[in-house]
């Protein structure tokens, strides 16, 4: 049983399953930052957890009916 | 080889068809349904969605999206489409295709189910496919946005009011179907609460113990809830907490509303994000199962086809099946709200323009086959269980006899002792007059789940079933209340500027008071109404969301002509005519009808003679009656804009030229920004 590759499918799921969710991903989100805008420093997962919010629900969210 | 394919696929929908069309007066399997409605969505998806996406969008994958050009990170990020697949999806799809099935099963299965699947296919498929990709060609600019930029400022701001108003019905309607499902069911009332301390305790753990770890939150709390639903029963069953947790539809409507109005205040860690994840999961997993279900069980049909109720003297509500089966059924058919959601988030994640075809029109239909189960779900009870469930209590009498003799007088059996042996299954002390859809779909989700995974646990999953309805109920009311908040702000700021300070904390609760108190006032009046408050909130729901589909497809066929291609309008015109016939004849009827339990205005009329003779409590008919004069004139109101969209958007189709070009232009071609 290869051990690591279990755990890169697993991680591969959970986000998966949060961007199904619309839920935060921290790592693709520094991923993301790493490659596009290597000068900026990465935000801590609190901050980034918090500036997620006010963006995703700050003008109120549409779940329909 | 795929000709041949095709060709079968088109078979196995057409003999489908067939059979449904030919077993009249004797039952027929779910299969039959499930096949004719999957078989004519697979062809329509192939077919009719591709010549939208090639001829009438030109989908062009050199051009450059939203997604990729402004990544972000964090809302313009570009996404896998089967992962957004299941995120539009999940925002779309919630308790309107589950219910409005449900109620429109007293004409029998049959017409509901056209209406579902033809309706899809040529109406809601088609606008969410559209106005999807217009947003995602505005750089993801929202319904209203675009309504006011293509058509006119006088047309924008008549969609703001479709939105409002939409919303101000939809929280109220929802509302009153928990209030139906959890009066006096102690095990749904202690479930349903114990999701607010788990919400909470979710919340605390992703924002303060262990910041952004939101799975972790999230598998603890779907844990926690398997908790509440089993306890549940053993509360229930308690001498001392099973009374404690009885409440009345009027005790749990102020509940609801005091919610609404503390969710929309407090920050969203607390109480919105947790449940929003916990609703989604669950209803993605529930709505899974009820498939395989389905599948594995294969249940019988015991309804009719066609009910004689399709003469409008339905017990559920009153009124024809034209135009009342085409307001009944929204969501599932055609559903204006969801423009809202195609131009929202998802436009802001496609990583290439062909990917809009299988997440607009593809999520659409996936929605539609959620409302066809729900069909199925409420065709496979006893007819006589199915009425005496949804039938009010003002025509079933208060009596186990009554309602046997009301049920016969419909034409249809309800032994003695049935419907208590049914409550007693799934763990209720009474299933009578309990309309609003969700006890009847949890009935027959009980008895699908519990022919396919196990018959001992009937009760849990009855209860199971109304904890995924209430539960994303909630989630709607407290986000909706949230929404409207910001929109009543927006709107009052031009009144008094410092009511238009999200910030500003008095703001923020008189505007929230002011939007739970306008659903709460609704909600109230259903709660309070001897018919049932359903027949006469949800044909107001029903007219209120296919005007924003009017107001949707009206911006859609615009967006068509703006781009050049005038020539095949008619795939968003053909949906538009056949909604402002159904919106306009069913408001009408619900203003004039000459029928009190259809018109509100006859209503009233009738209410007045029985107080002039003295027949009811003073009080209680002045409510009535005013309660009928806003009914009738909210109808007006949603009557005059829908004309009023319609004429000005005609008007810039007749005098409009590209103005659109200017919108498009903003997304160069991928070629020159690689020359570039």
């Amino acid at each position: 049983m290869n051990f690591p590759r279990l755990a890169d499918h697993l991680s591969l799921l959970a986000g998966t399953a949060r961007r199904i969710v619309g839920m935060p991903d921290y790592p693709a989100y520094c991923a993301h930052l790493r490659s596009v805008h290597p000068e900026r420093p990465l935000p801590t997962e609190r901050q980034y957890f918090d500036e997620y919010l006010a963006s995703r629900y700050g003008a109120g969210t549409s779940r329909c009916c | 080889m795929p000709t041949l394919l095709w060709l079968l696929v088109g078979a196995g929908g057409a003999i489908g068809w067939g059979v449904l069309a030919l077993h009249r007066g004797e039952t027929v399997n779910a299969a039959w349904l499930i096949l004719a409605a999957v078989g004519s969505y697979l062809v329509a998806y192939r077919f009719y969605s591709r010549f939208i996406a090639t001829r009438v969008l030109a989908l062009d994958d050199t051009r450059i999206t939203p997604a990729v050009r402004l990544s972000n990170g964090r809302d313009f990020v570009p996404t896998s489409r089967w992962v957004l697949f299941g995120h539009h999806f999940a925002a779309i799809a919630g308790a309107g295709p589950l219910v409005g099935p449900v109620l429109a099963a007293q004409f029998g299965y049959l017409p509901g189910t056209i209406w579902i699947v033809v309706g899809v296919i040529l109406g809601g498929a088609v606008q969410d496919f559209v106005i999807l990709t217009g947003s995602l060609r505005r750089d993801g600019k929202s319904l209203g946005q675009m309504a006011k930029e293509e058509i006119g400022p006088v047309t924008g701001l008549l969609a703001m009011v479709a939105i409002l108003s939409i919303m101000v019905i939809l929280l109220a309607v929802l509302a009153l179907i928990i209030v139906k499902a959890l009066a006096q069911s102690p095990w749904g009332v202690f479930t349903l609460l114990c999701t607010v301390p788990i919400a909470f305790g979710m919340g605390f753990w992703m924002k303060v113990w262990r910041p952004g770890k939101t799975v972790e939150a999230t598998i603890g709390g779907l844990l926690l809830l398997a908790l509440a639903l089993v306890g549940g029963r053993w509360v229930a069953a308690s001498p001392t907490l099973g009374p404690m947790f009885t409440l009345s539809s009027v005790t749990i409507a102020w509940g609801i509303i005091g919610y609404g109005f503390i969710a929309s205040v407090l920050p969203v860690w607390m109480l919105l994000a947790p449940r929003d994840y916990l609703s989604t999961f669950v209803k993605i997993g529930t709505i899974v199962a009820l498939a395989l279900g389905i599948m594995i069980t294969l249940p019988t049909l015991h309804l009719p086809a066609v009910t004689r109720f399709v003469d409008g003297t339905g017990p559920v509500f009153a009124g024809s099946v034209f135009p009342f089966c085409f307001i009944t059924i929204a969501c599932g058919a055609i559903s204006g709200f969801h423009a809202l959601v195609a131009s929202g988030t998802t436009p802001k994640m496609i990583a290439t323009e062909s990917d809009a075809r299988v997440i607009g029109y593809g999520a659409m239909i996936m929605e539609s086959f959620v409302a066809v189960m729900a069909m199925c779900a409420a065709a496979i009870l006893d007819p006589g269980a199915y009425f005496a469930i949804n039938a009010p209590l003002a025509l079933l009498g208060g009596t186990a006899e009554s309602a046997i003799h009301a049920v016969q007088q419909w034409g249809f059996t309800l032994a003695p002792g049935q419907m208590e042996a049914l409550a007693r299954s799934v763990g209720e002390t009474t299933l009578m007059a309990r309309t609003g859809g969700a006890p009847t779909l949890a009935v027959g989700m009980a008895q699908i789940f519990s022919g396919a995974f196990g018959q001992s646990l009937t009760a849990l999953w009855y209860h199971f079933a109304i904890l995924f309805e209430a539960l994303f109920i909630l989630t709607t009311i407290d986000a909706g209340t949230r929404v409207g908040r910001f929109m009543f702000q927006e709107l009052a700021g031009h009144a008094w500027e410092p009511l238009g300070r999200t910030s500003w904390y008095p703001s923020t609760v008189f505007a929230s008071a002011a939007i739970a108190a306008a659903w709460g006032w609704f909600l109230l009046q259903g709660v309070a109404d001897p018919l049932g408050g359903i027949n006469s909130l949800w044909p107001l729901f029903g007219i209120s969301n296919q005007l924003l589909a009017v107001v949707a497809l009206a911006v859609g066929t615009t967006l068509i002509i703006r781009s050049g291609r005038a020539r095949y309008v008619w795939i968003t015109l053909l949906p538009l005519a056949w909604l402002l016939i159904v919106t306009t004849s069913a408001s009408w009827q619900k203003m004039f009808h000459a029928n009190q339990r259809i018109g509100f205005l006859s209503h009233k009329a009738k209410v007045a003679a029985d107080l002039a003779a003295g027949l009811v409590d003073p009080a209680k008919g002045h409510q009535m009656m005013f309660n009928d004069t806003i009914d009738a004139l909210l109808c007006g109101v949603f009557l005059v804009v829908t004309w009023a969209v319609v004429i000005s958007s005609v008007k810039a189709w007749l005098g409009g030229e590209g103005r659109s070009e200017k919108g498009e232009a903003r997304s160069e071609k991928r070629e020159a920004m690689v020359a570039g």
